[in-house]
């Protein structure tokens, strides 16, 4: 890992953030607005530049205050982590480009949230530093980080039901940090390094293992709002203003399975099990399948799309249990190894795209109705063409049908379902997408259903319905380079890796 | 011997932390709070971790105490009936669930217990690591300061102590993004208990010094930037409680570089550093001393901000105004 | 028993006593305190190691560590509590009994 070429990127691209966020704070209204879109913009842009210098010379390290691991903290950008951030950078400029006309339509009667911009440029760097981090301590730094933006940005509209929201959610973050933590404090206690590359080395199976396995894996279950930890998401992501919304579902939650996915395939590969694998997955089924349903009971939009993020993290979880092998089958014999990653990719970024992209849509609704009550979206094609396009087509890619990233997603996860064998999950990826195409259509039949009574639609300035039908064509566009991706993605480590599960011995229920 | 105080001590914290938790009244819990703090400290003294010590008498148990001792005055004392016996087990409002919770409060219970021989197994067959400490000791003459707490901290773990610096003052913005406080009370009559004001005529310069003092001599012995920090962010808390609210006498910009520089500092530097070929916060071994010694500084200051903008901020949030909510942002 | 054993055997039991608290209290005061006892329980974890690892001085990057924890949690526990007083201040709630 030390040998590898290094680069001023990594630092760069938590720093820059950072100075603008604090920068910021020295203005007010619309000043702060004005720098914080502009740290918004060089960030994005920074991050782009990064991705492309990490296309060509492959990982890069930074290795902090020039102190090697263990003692020291060594920041990685190999193609996954270049992956994670090019996502952010697409997905968090447009929505920063719609947060600035949002909030400034609203100037006059909210005050704009001038907070906005601080707080989601320190979300950004805490993002950027857990996708970067290869150190356990400093990934629960980065995680703090990223939890207090988060419901801070949550709660920004003051609005009670935010607060009660926000602090569930806020209480949920801290126990499961703490979980993690302790999973860390043992891991550390048993090897003396908190360095993933060196703990990937060094790591011995037994109770402690198992055991940190286990908290660590509950505490970012908790995160990631994972079936049966999944209570705090619903109220906190439909509460929440419009842009925070889309950046706390789009990017926030990805976070937490980042973490997940790094330290399950490069840290734990000896105390996982098959059983583990297969109980992970499990947890992801029946939130695909949970929080389907609970979409497509509610009767608000915002309520629709949050119970609908639920759905969407399983599927996540559902790729590990073909990325952890049946006893006695090898990593070089399994051939869908790489069909699972690639559905985990593109499921992250297909929903980052669409999720965003429908929540942008029901804060224009908002806008324009006051609230989001799904019955009142009757004749939306008429009064807002854009949005109403920009949602048709988030769905479609929710639902998984071609040619959008989302139907890579899913295809590529059937796929790796029958290439393994593990036909038992073929009918929970199916079922999922039966029932979001029936919330979805349910919309769509709405905004084409002729007016019973004229509904008051104020006007939207067209700008942000581009930004919401950008961000949809966005889950369309990410199949583009969809080869070139996966070869990029291909020259990392981790991606492509299977967990080869010891015999006997080992994990005891983790989920 | 020294098991018999370390069981006793370890005894003492975990009854501690269940009568925090079990106690019928708030103003017990957040009185049972400190002394858990109290017996965590002296557990980390008896572990030979001084440092740690400090900072948790000094923020865990003795800052964060202060913030739940001035939130009992919303939550306490208004409507006992109602509010003092909500934990109660003959509450009325409970009544009336108890038996549709009766089962799941015992799974909850079985699951714990379960739970906690595992975590009990895990510790006890727990492999010896062998730990850094000889990495430490190794590279601590490269390290610019001769203790090596602070050498992990602002050396060779300076990004975490970086960001840590930034949550804090994160945890004052989001406190602002919750919205509902005046920002900073208008500087009020200086308070007219003579008493009040003799104390803070007496602490103000002790205060300061002794945090000076932890300050400077964190470099070769336990103490530091945030022991340091909370020191002084005491002296912003006192004179707020004596009607001279720090934020509202200076000007509004100075206050903002107060709670900013010294993240602000840190960061500059490690980027000028990576500029001279480096990485961040890469110090030249000749002038490490002195730069971590400017970085503790600047960074006490901000800390010590923040914290006093936190208790400003927290202390205003009063039930008895509701007409008067104004949004700050 | 060595004396680290005591210190990291009492850390789990904080834990568990923490996770309890933190599900099975009702105020939110006690909500906080309970994730705070939590955090006490895996610093003393940490420390606990340190202690094991000693040299000549005790390992001090597990000393660094919870240095940053603990300003860390009580960051978090006052932006906690702030959103506790807030929605006292708005609702008159201090649990969330009443809501859902």
């Amino acid at each position: 890992m030390k040998d590898l070429p290094t680069s001023l990127f990594p630092a760069l691209l938590v720093g820059l953030p950072v100075l603008f966020a604090t920068l910021s704070l020295f203005f007010r209204t619309r000043g702060k607005a004005l720098v914080g879109l502009t740290g918004c913009l060089l960030t994005a842009g920074l991050s782009l530049i990064a991705f492309v210098e990490v296309t060509q010379r492959g990982t890069v390290i930074h290795i902090l205050g020039g102190w090697e691991p263990p003692l020291g903290i060594l920041l990685r950008m190999d193609s996954l982590a270049a992956v994670f951030i090019g996502m952010t950078a697409l997905v968090g400029v447009f929505i920063s480009l719609y947060a600035w006309r949002y909030f400034r339509a609203q100037e006059a009667t909210t005050g704009g949230f001038p907070l906005f911009w601080p707080l989601w440029l320190f979300l950004w760097a805490g993002l950027n530093g857990l996708f970067l981090s290869n150190d356990l301590f400093n990934l629960f730094v980065t995680i703090e980080v990223i939890g207090i933006c988060a419901v801070a940005l949550a709660v920004l509209s003051g609005k009670s039901g935010a607060l009660f929201a926000g602090l569930r959610y806020l209480l949920a973050a801290i126990t499961g940090s703490m979980a993690y933590l302790f999973g860390v404090a043992l891991l550390y206690g048993s090897t003396g390094t908190l360095d993933l590359g060196l703990l990937g080395q060094v790591l011995e199976p037994g109770t402690t293992t198992t055991f940190a396995l286990l908290v660590i894996t509950l505490g970012l279950m908790i995160k990631m709002a994972g079936f049966p930890f999944h209570f705090w998401l619903p109220p906190a992501h439909s509460s929440a203003l419009a842009p925070v919304s889309a950046l706390l579902s789009a990017l926030v939650v990805k976070g937490a399975f980042y973490i997940l996915l790094r330290l399950w395939m490069e840290v734990f590969g000896v105390s996982l099990t098959y059983a583990a694998g297969q109980l992970i997955g499990l947890a992801g089924a029946v939130a695909v399948i949970w929080g389907s349903w609970q979409a497509f009971m509610q009767t608000s939009l915002k309520l629709i799309v949050a119970h609908s993020s639920v759905a969407q993290l399983g599927y996540l979880l559902m790729i590990f249990p073909l990325l952890i092998l049946a006893p006695g089958v090898t990593a070089g014999s399994a051939d869908w190894l790489s069909s699972a990653w690639t559905a985990g990719v593109y499921q992250v970024m297909s929903h980052a795209f669409a999720k965003a992209s429908f929540f942008l849509s029901a804060g224009i609704i908002i806008m324009a109705l006051g609230h989001d009550r799904i019955e009142s979206l009757r004749d939306l094609v008429g009064h807002m063409r854009i949005t109403a396009l920009a949602i048709g087509i988030a769905g479609v890619s929710l639902i998984g049908l071609p040619p959008s990233g989302g139907f890579i997603a899913k295809w590529m996860l059937l796929k790796g379902i029958f290439l393994s064998g593990q036909w038992w999950w073929a009918p929970v990826v199916l079922g999922g997408s039966l029932l979001t195409a029936g919330y979805v259509f349910m919309l769509l039949r709405l905004a084409f259903a002729p007016a019973r009574e004229k509904e008051p639609f104020r006007p939207v300035p067209k700008s942000l319905e581009v930004c919401a039908l950008l961000l949809a064509l966005g889950s369309f566009l990410i199949v583009l380079p969809a080869d070139y991706l996966i070869q990029f993605l291909e020259s990392s480590e981790i991606f492509g890796s299977g967990i080869e599960s010891i015999v006997e011995g080992g994990a005891d229920g983790n989920d | 011997m020294s098991v018999l105080i370390d069981s006793i001590l370890a005894i003492l914290a975990v009854y501690l932390a269940l009568q925090c938790l079990l106690a019928p009244r708030l103003t017990q819990t957040v009185f049972i709070f400190f002394a858990f703090g109290l017996a965590l400290a002296l557990a980390w003294v008896r572990l030979g971790a001084v440092d740690v010590a400090i900072t948790e008498a000094a923020i865990a148990s003795g800052f964060l105490g202060v913030l739940f001792l001035d939130a009992l005055r919303d939550f306490s004392f208004t409507a006992p009936n109602k509010r003092e016996n909500l934990e109660a087990v003959h509450d009325p409002l409970s009544r009336n669930d108890t038996k549709s919770l009766l089962l799941p409060r015992l799974a909850l219970w079985l699951g714990l217990g379960l739970f906690l021989l595992i975590a009990l197994e895990a510790v006890w067959k727990i492999p010896d690591g062998g730990g850094l400490t000889a990495a430490a000791e190794a590279l601590l003459p490269e390290s610019g300061v001769e203790h090596p707490v602070t050498a992990v901290l602002l050396n060779f773990r300076a990004y975490d102590t970086w960001l840590e610096i930034g949550v804090i003052l994160l945890g004052l913005l989001a406190i602002f993004a919750v919205g509902g406080i005046k920002l900073y009370r208008k500087p009020g009559v200086a308070a007219d208990d003579p008493l009040l004001r003799q104390v803070i005529l007496f602490f103000t310069p002790v205060l300061f010094l002794f945090g000076a003092f932890l300050l400077y001599f964190g470099k070769t012995g336990p103490g530091g930037a945030f022991q340091a920090a909370v020191l002084w962010g005491a002296i912003g808390i006192l004179l707020h409680l004596g009607g001279r609210p720090v934020f509202s006498v200076i000007p509004r910009w100075l206050g903002q570089l107060l709670l900013t520089v010294g993240l602000v500092f840190f960061l500059v530097l490690g980027f000028l550093l990576m500029a001279g070929g480096g990485a961040l916060f890469e110090y030249p071994p000749a002038h490490a001393g002195v730069l971590i010694l400017i970085v503790e500084t600047l960074a006490a200051i901000s800390i010590a901000a923040a914290l006093t903008a936190i208790f400003a901020n927290l202390n205003q949030m009063k039930k008895e105004e509701p007409n008067e909510i104004e949004s700050t942002n | 028993m060595e004396t680290y054993q005591i210190y990291s055997l009492t850390s789990a039991v904080l834990f568990v006593i923490g996770i309890g608290g933190v599900f099975a209290s009702r105020h939110f005061i006690k909500k906080i305190i309970a994730t705070i006892i939590m955090g006490g329980g895996v610093f003393l974890c940490f420390v606990s190691f340190a202690e094991r690892d000693a040299l000549s001085f005790a390992d001090p990057v597990p000393h660094a560590l919870v240095i940053t924890g603990i300003v860390v949690a009580v960051a978090s526990a006052a932006f906690a509590l702030a959103l506790a007083r807030r929605i006292y201040q708005l609702t008159g709630e201090e649990s969330f009994t009443n809501d859902k």
